[in-house]
């Protein structure tokens, strides 16, 4: 039962906090009556039944109990509609709004359709009521559970008479009292609300007496009452035991031997995922607004629900596999204008065998034929067991219950392997092929035999199975060694940037021994500290969250108005490790991080080429393509965007919340010491890379390194090579065009050039270089144009720019001989790149600008720019 | 019943997860094998597994060739194939228009996806061969005196990769050769380096050579010889993954017996499924990969085609949302809510169910009541992006059997997104194997995926005997299951019989006499349901007839060896275990064939049932009284009566002993 006040208090406009996706926080306002509704809402709609009765989804349903039932009156309306008044008068303005049924979605909308009115209501009135119609429904059924929740902002006079009685009729009927305060002071909950009306004050002490009275009533605020709802709570499953019988040996032809246990399998996990949402859609034409019949109110559009389909399409020109897998992955959603759709029944089943068709049989390849249980292969000792073999869903193997027999025999097998080799405790587990039902596929397994207490001190035993891979599942890949590092002798390296050194081997044992999670929980009775992070604590965020959501879109109108809140912090609990630890840490945090240096390499920009196609690049490349696609993704979201604000209106384009910037490791790097120039080798060329912004750095450091030869002598030829870098500095354009020619690599081509350009230019001596130099940036200019790489070229010449002219030691003459080239050494202008089909965000007056100002001081330049060129950097001059 | 992708099929944002394994589905790999034709390759000698039979080197790699493109076409039925061959001096068909490769190598299967007919034409040749034994030695004859520059076998494959492979494909060359000098004449020096600039091309191509080197007692391949300065300058040291490079590790020395397992090996090109930043403590993070070394290997699912008279082709599917009417709504424009499987009318809203139970909503405009895609992944992401983030060490055992949910990944250090990522790997591999220590580390794989827990288990490199990596160097990462993934023991099991100490020392012996020595060996359990699957699929392929005799399913026990060994303890585990007390303890009907209980209710005890089976009476017993015997047994229910009489009958078959 639900007690509402709706008095005209209730209408007072409040600021609620919620908080955003993109991690920010939205002021919005809502009455305090929204407020108490919203628990109301939550409240009922564990009772309802959500869900879609369609298509193969399997029924939604969130605790579903028919014996969960409810009922809501309102105090405070100008209406007076209940039982007690028609039998004996009074309780005025209390209102029996839905009678006590099991809620459907429907109470809910009647509950959000409350609004405050006008009269002030009594709660007392209006729990006697509650008390009455409550009673009056169930009658002298016993078993149900009586709750009365009642919510108030208590600004209202309660007229104090008949409390004994009312206490003592609530204790008979053993009702549990909730009194759901707004604004109520919450001790546990740590909010006390200032300048608080005298009236509140008194009627809260009044709340908290009568509560004193019951023997189970209690009285909390609404905020804290709300957030405790949300607290996860995970279902218990529970899952039908199968039966199955535990072999060991051959049943047929050894029946006197062979032993048969009969056995019950029931899961000990299981994966459960979110639940999904239903697909809406905005239908009719995006203009036309319709028009709400009946009334001349807002205008209102309409969603309908859409309904999934499987369509199939083929292609009728018959192209070759090849170019079919040439496609881009973000093709593939999309249909192909080539392609003609087909009806699914004119289609035939079949199996690829390689390019061959091979026709499905009628009722499919017979099947292997298995027989149900479990075979045991073999034991074997523990110290074998592989844990990262696990490669399923864990199950219980008990003992067929009520049959003693059954249950003494697999006790005896489980107690025997656990047994004494030696002195030394060993436990065996067994190999075991288990096959669920007849001819259903064997699977491979293990078998942990476990011995257990139960409360009442008698051993249960059970055995558990985890799924264990077939030879096929197995990738035997191998990755190369991480400490036996050859160099081109054949010898083995003993010191290089990739193996670790005594001193950080030490800063990471600190490190591991800071950070022991062992003791960094609670503290058990003993007032020892346990473990920190206890799978049967940790909830999926992930679950409670998107129910959290459905739940909270249900009960709303305007997700706007009233957005989700923060996902309850039992959720996030285990994201952070213990501050305790944390801070104990720190020193060998700290230690490590210096001590290992780790920088961060600039990414090479994955993005979609023109041409269509998505080279063979190495393994790592295809997922930075996966999980990074930022060209994709900023296309996407615009045209999300576009859609979004057509379909629904938003308080901010998500395209414009989802920038949050990046962090980057390196940008902490000012508070760390330079890097010892003792420490610098050949890797510090990547290191030093990386803080652009404080190029200065890596000049003196390259100083004492003796100017790269000309290529006339020959060196090992990947000694001038960076870590990481696919282009050397002895013959980095020769370098450059054998990797675009090969195609795969061209965006890590480009930018390793342009950092073999900027090493060059700011090494000693590179004046001798000059014209190699030029003829690099020539070149990468021309693929930068071709292959998309604007943005790189762009930036690479605006850094380039700065460090000559405005670094020290810079140099002049570089950027002076580049100037001299002209319009063939631009910035990449937005006309340029759109000839060649590409895109840059730099306009052609910025392109021209750029490039030329300081070159305007040279008065042959003007020579050769193009007339129609000129505006811009004269304007510039002037 | 819907077809098998209707089911399958996931949405995106629901569950990516699901689609680990399949992401990469659309990669096609390509091989390319380069088998060595000279006389030694050619020579023969006594099979070791037929008696009376001669076979030769050349012989052994074509049959693992088959052995390969048979696994591979069931495997990924995109993946190509070509054969060629060097040091014979038959001579090739000009490849493409004016292209020819060059001369002492011959294209025997130009790069095409894997088909019956190929696999067919690969095993009539070898089946040819195996008759005459000198029929490969006339049809391919060997090169005499000198042998093909090895600078020109990478080259020709070169030109055949580039005229048939497609852009997009994982590029290999499996050379296989016994010659471990093959140029010790005059002009070596000019020869070496011939060979490894070629190299260097194919490499820049983007093709791996991953070669099978053949040795034997009598030769041992001696790699410093020659290939050592032809494969290994290009890497040192230097990174890697970086580039594609021939890295020692793809490097097989080998008996031609086990050519065929370590070809199995390479079976599947290494594919990272995500790549992600390992953050150690705030602004001390590392680079990492994720791959799948253990994942369920699935059947083919069939797949649908169009019967185009004179072909059949492949028909796509994909799915779309469709409104009412079946007007087709573009990606972008979902939006999702929940279905409330009712009308409901608002304030500002009004919802009703149309005829076809859909759910319409009608809402004021400007009224937002459904999610976009966006809100929708932060849901599922908690605003986390992809990250392995550490959260602290435990002690080893700290990780229970039972925590396990899924399949594990393998972590591996990336230089390439992060330089210094390789030692701080090493260091703290080294450090948690030493100090037997696990990490607890919160992992989000992919930007669409869920945050999950993980357990994080050091994997030190282990190298066999000869120097091969059995166990890779890195981490183990084991996804962790949540509270809302366990269940709990059901009540029912809680207070089970115990056996007395004597039963279970009877059952001790036989334990330990059955136990193996390595513990689970997966290369020991082929999987029986696949492969007789995929045997089925090859011989309709071949358009053979399959016969299921022949199919020997190697996942069953070794029976013989089991009775052999523990027979007789077992014998005398169950004589004692009918001897003990607590066997006579009667509860309820029991359904052990060996002991019978009295049943206590009024459903049909185990005497009856039989006595019913032994005068071939069954059907005199009501169905309800049947179902309750094969609910007893945990078999089926379904069906009509004679159904389960035929049930019934067929257990007591089976266990009238």
């Amino acid at each position: 039962m639900f007690l509402v006040d709706v008095s005209p208090s209730m209408g007072k406009m409040r600021e609620v906090e919620a908080l955003l996706p993109n991690g920010e926080t939205q002021t919005v306002e809502m009455t305090n009556l929204e407020v108490a509704l919203q628990f109301v809402k939550l409240k009922v709609q564990e009772m309802v039944r959500m869900c879609g009765s369609y298509g193969f989804h399997i029924l939604t349903i969130y605790h579903e109990r028919k014996t969960d039932q409810c009922g809501v009156i309102v105090f405070g309306s100008r209406k007076t509609n209940n039982h007690v008044n028609r039998k004996q008068g009074g309780y005025e303005n209390v209102d029996e709004l839905v009678p006590i049924l099991h809620p459907t979605a429907k109470t809910i909308a009647q509950i959000s359709e409350l609004n405050p009115a006008e009269e002030i209501g009594d709660p007392l009135d209006a729990l006697v009521v509650g008390i009455e119609t409550q009673d009056q429904y169930l009658g002298n059924k016993k078993t149900w559970t009586r709750k009365i929740v009642l919510l108030t902002d208590g600004e209202n006079p309660i007229e104090i008479q008949h409390l004994e009685k009312i206490a003592q009729r609530l204790n008979d009927l053993k009702i549990k009292l909730t009194i759901v305060g707004v604004d109520f002071d919450d001790e546990e909950f740590g909010y006390v609300e200032e300048d608080k009306s005298d009236i509140k004050r008194e009627n809260e002490e009044f709340y908290h007496t009568l509560v004193g009275t019951l023997d189970n009533g209690v009285v909390g605020n609404c905020t804290a009452a709300i957030e405790e709802i949300s607290r996860p709570e995970s279902k218990q499953t529970r899952s039908q035991p199968s039966a199955s019988v535990l072999r060991l040996g051959d049943v047929e032809n050894h029946p006197e031997e062979a032993i048969e246990i009969n056995v019950k399998i029931s899961k000990c996990t299981a994966l459960v995922r979110p639940k999904s949402f239903k697909k809406f859609a905005r239908i009719g034409d995006e203009d036309i607004e319709m028009q709400n019949p009946g009334d001349d109110s807002e205008p209102t559009v309409e969603y309908g629900q859409l309904t999934r389909e499987i369509r199939y399409a083929f292609d009728p020109s018959g192209r070759r596999d090849d170019e079919e897998a040439d496609r881009d992955a973000e093709e593939e959603t999309e249909k192909k204008d080539d392609l003609q759709d087909v009806e699914k029944e004119e289609l035939i089943r079949g199996y690829k065998y390689g390019s061959s068709f091979v026709p499905v049989p009628e009722n499919n390849f017979p099947k292997l034929e298995t027989k149900r249980g479990m075979e045991i292969c073999g034991f074997f000792k523990d110290e074998f067991f592989r844990r990262e073999w696990s490669i399923g869903e864990v199950r219980y193997v008990f003992a067929a219950d009520k049959s003693p027999l059954q249950q003494v025999a697999l006790s005896s097998l489980v107690e025997a392997m656990f047994q004494e080799i030696n002195g030394k405790e060993i436990m065996y587990y067994a190999i075991t092929r288990w096959i669920t039902t007849d001819g259903s596929e064997p699977k491979m397994g293990v078998l942990q035999p476990v011995k257990d207490e139960s409360a009442n001190y008698l051993l249960w035993v059970q055995v558990r199975a985890s799924h264990m891979p077939f030879a096929d599942d197995l990738r035997k890949w191998s990755f190369p060694s991480l400490d036996q590092l050859v160099n081109g002798k054949g010898q083995l390296v003993m010191t290089h940037p990739y193996l670790p050194t005594e001193e950080q081997l030490e800063t990471m044992e600190d490190l591991v021994d800071a950070l022991n999670l062992m003791e960094a929980g609670e503290k058990d009775e003993d007032g020892n500290r346990t473990p920190w992070y206890d799978t049967r604590l940790s909830y999926n965020p992930a679950i409670h969250r998107i129910k959290q959501a459905q739940f909270h879109a249900a009960i709303v109108e305007d997700l706007n108005r009233q957005p989700l809140p923060p996902p309850h912090p039992e959720l996030l609990k285990y994201f952070e490790p213990p501050r305790r630890v944390m801070k104990r840490a720190r020193p060998a945090i700290d230690a490590a991080r210096e001590a290992f240096n780790v920088k961060e390499v600039p990414k090479t920009v994955a993005r979609n080429r023109k041409d269509g196609h998505v080279r063979a690049r190495d393994d790592g490349d295809d997922t930075l393509l996966l999980d990074k696609q930022p060209n994709k993704k900023i296309k996407l979201s615009q045209t999300q965007s576009q859609h979004v604000s057509r379909s629904q209106h938003r308080r901010v384009s998500p395209a414009t919340q989802r920038k949050v910037p990046k962090r980057s490791v390196s940008d902490d790097s000012e508070t760390e010491p330079e890097p010892e120039p003792k420490d610098e080798d050949e890797e510090e060329l990547l290191l030093d890379k990386k803080p652009k912004q404080r190029g200065t750095s890596a000049v003196p450091e390259h100083d004492h390194m003796p100017p790269t030869p000309e290529r006339s002598v020959s060196p090992a030829p990947e000694r001038d090579r960076a870590p990481g870098r696919i282009i050397g500095t002895t013959e980095p354009l020769e370098d450059f065009y054998k990797n675009i020619a090969s195609g795969d690599l061209v965006t890590k081509a480009v930018e390793d050039l342009a950092f073999v350009i900027r090493t060059i230019v700011f090494r000693p001596f590179s004046a001798k270089r000059t014209d190699e130099l030029l003829e690099c940036t020539r070149a990468l200019r021309k693929v930068s144009l071709e292959e998309d790489e604007i943005d790189a070229w762009n930036d690479f010449l605006r850094d380039l720019k700065r460090r000559c002219l405005d670094d020290t030691p810079g140099n002049d003459y570089f950027w002076t001989r580049l100037s001299d080239l002209g319009r063939d050494m631009s910035l990449i202008g937005q006309s340029e790149a759109e000839r060649q089909g590409g895109r840059s965000d730099v306009s052609d007056a910025e392109a021209d600008e750029v490039r030329f100002r300081r070159g305007v001081t040279r008065p042959q330049f003007t020579d050769r720019i193009p007339s129609s060129w000129q505006p811009a950097w004269l304007i510039d001059l002037a | 019943m819907a077809s098998y992708d209707e089911w399958n099929k996931v949405d995106d944002d629901d569950d990516e997860e699901l689609q680990d394994a399949s992401m990469f589905e659309g990669k096609r790999d390509v091989i390319l094998f380069a088998i060595d034709c000279s006389e030694s390759m050619l020579a023969l000698h006594d099979d070791p597994v037929y008696e009376d039979v001669q076979t030769s080197r050349f012989l052994t790699a074509l049959e693992a060739a088959i052995q390969i493109q048979k696994k591979k076409v069931v495997v990924g039925p995109n993946d190509a194939v070509g054969i060629m061959l060097f040091n014979t001096t038959r001579n090739s068909e000009p490849i493409s228009q004016g292209v020819e490769i060059k001369p002492g190598s011959f294209l025997f299967q130009p790069i095409e996806t894997i088909s019956a007919p190929k696999v067919q034409e690969l095993i009539q040749l070898v089946d040819a061969a195996r008759g005459d034994t000198s029929y490969l030695k006339e049809t391919f004859p060997p090169v005499q005196g000198n042998r093909m520059a090895v600078g020109d076998v990478f080259t020709s494959c070169n030109w055949i990769m580039r005229d048939g492979a497609p852009k997009t494909a994982t590029k290999r060359v499996f050379l296989i050769t016994d010659e471990d000098n093959p140029h010790s004449g005059p002009g070596r020096d000019r020869l070496l380096t011939a060979a490894r600039t070629t190299l260097v091309d194919l490499v820049q191509a983007g093709i791996v050579v991953e070669p099978f080197f053949i040795s034997s007692e009598d030769k041992l391949f001696d790699l410093s010889k020659f290939y050592s300065s032809v494969l290994l300058p290009t890497n040192i040291i230097d990174d890697d993954e970086a580039e594609p490079g021939v890295l020692p590790e793809t490097v097989s020395i080998t008996r031609i017996e086990d050519l065929l397992d370590q070809m199995k090996f390479r079976e599947v090109p290494k594919r990272a499924l995500f790549s992600v930043p390992f953050e150690l403590a705030e602004n001390f993070v590392i680079g990492v990969k994720g791959y799948g070394l253990v994942t369920a290997q699935k059947k083919g699912s069939y797949r649908y085609f169009v019967d185009l008279g004179d072909r059949m082709e492949l028909a796509e599917s994909r799915t779309v949302w469709l409104q009412k009417g079946g007007k087709e709504v573009p990606k972008d424009e979902l939006l999702s809510g929940m279905g409330l499987g009712e009308a409901v009318e608002g304030k500002n809203t009004k919802d009703r169910i149309d005829e076809d139970v859909k759910h319409m909503r009608l809402t004021d405009i400007g009224l937002q009541t459904f999610y976009t895609a966006d809100e929708i992944r932060s849901f599922r992401t908690l605003g986390l992006e992809p990250k392995i983030k550490l959260l602290g060490f435990k002690d080893y055992d700290a990780l229970a059997f039972e925590d396990n949910i899924k399949h594990s990944y393998f972590i591996y250090p990336d230089e390439m997104t992060f330089s210094g990522s390789k030692r701080t790997s090493n260091a703290l591999l080294k450090t948690m194997a030493k100090k037997k220590k696990i990490a607890l580390v919160l992992t989000l794989m992919r930007r669409n995926a869920t945050p999950v827990f993980c357990a994080m288990l050091p994997q030190a490199e282990v190298r066999t005997e000869d120097g091969a990596q059995s166990d890779p160097p890195g981490f183990h990462l084991i996804p962790l299951p949540y509270a809302d993934d366990m269940r709990a023991v059901p009540e029912q099991f809680l207070d089970a019989e115990r056996a007395s100490d004597e039963l279970t020392g009877k059952a001790a012996p036989f334990v330990a006499k059955l136990a193996v020595k390595d513990g689970y060996s997966p290369d020991s359990y082929p999987n029986p349901a696949l492969e007789f699957h995929n045997a089925q699929l090859q011989a309709s392929a071949f358009r053979e007839e399959f016969d299921p005799e022949t199919f020997e399913d190697l996942s069953l026990p070794n029976y013989d060896m089991i009775h052999k060994r523990a027979g007789l303890m077992m014998k005398q585990w169950k004589e004692a275990l009918l001897a003990d007390d607590s066997a006579t303890i009667v509860v309820a009907s029991s359904t052990g064939a060996k002991r019978k209980a009295k049943t206590t209710t009024a459903s049909t005890s185990e005497e009856e049932v039989r006595g019913f089976y032994q005068n071939s009476e069954l059907n005199k017993l009501k169905v309800d009284q049947l179902k309750d015997y094969l609910r007893s047994k945990g078999l089926s229910t379904a069906g009509k009566k004679a159904d389960l009489v035929d049930r019934v009958s067929e257990w007591l078959d089976e266990h009238s002993g």
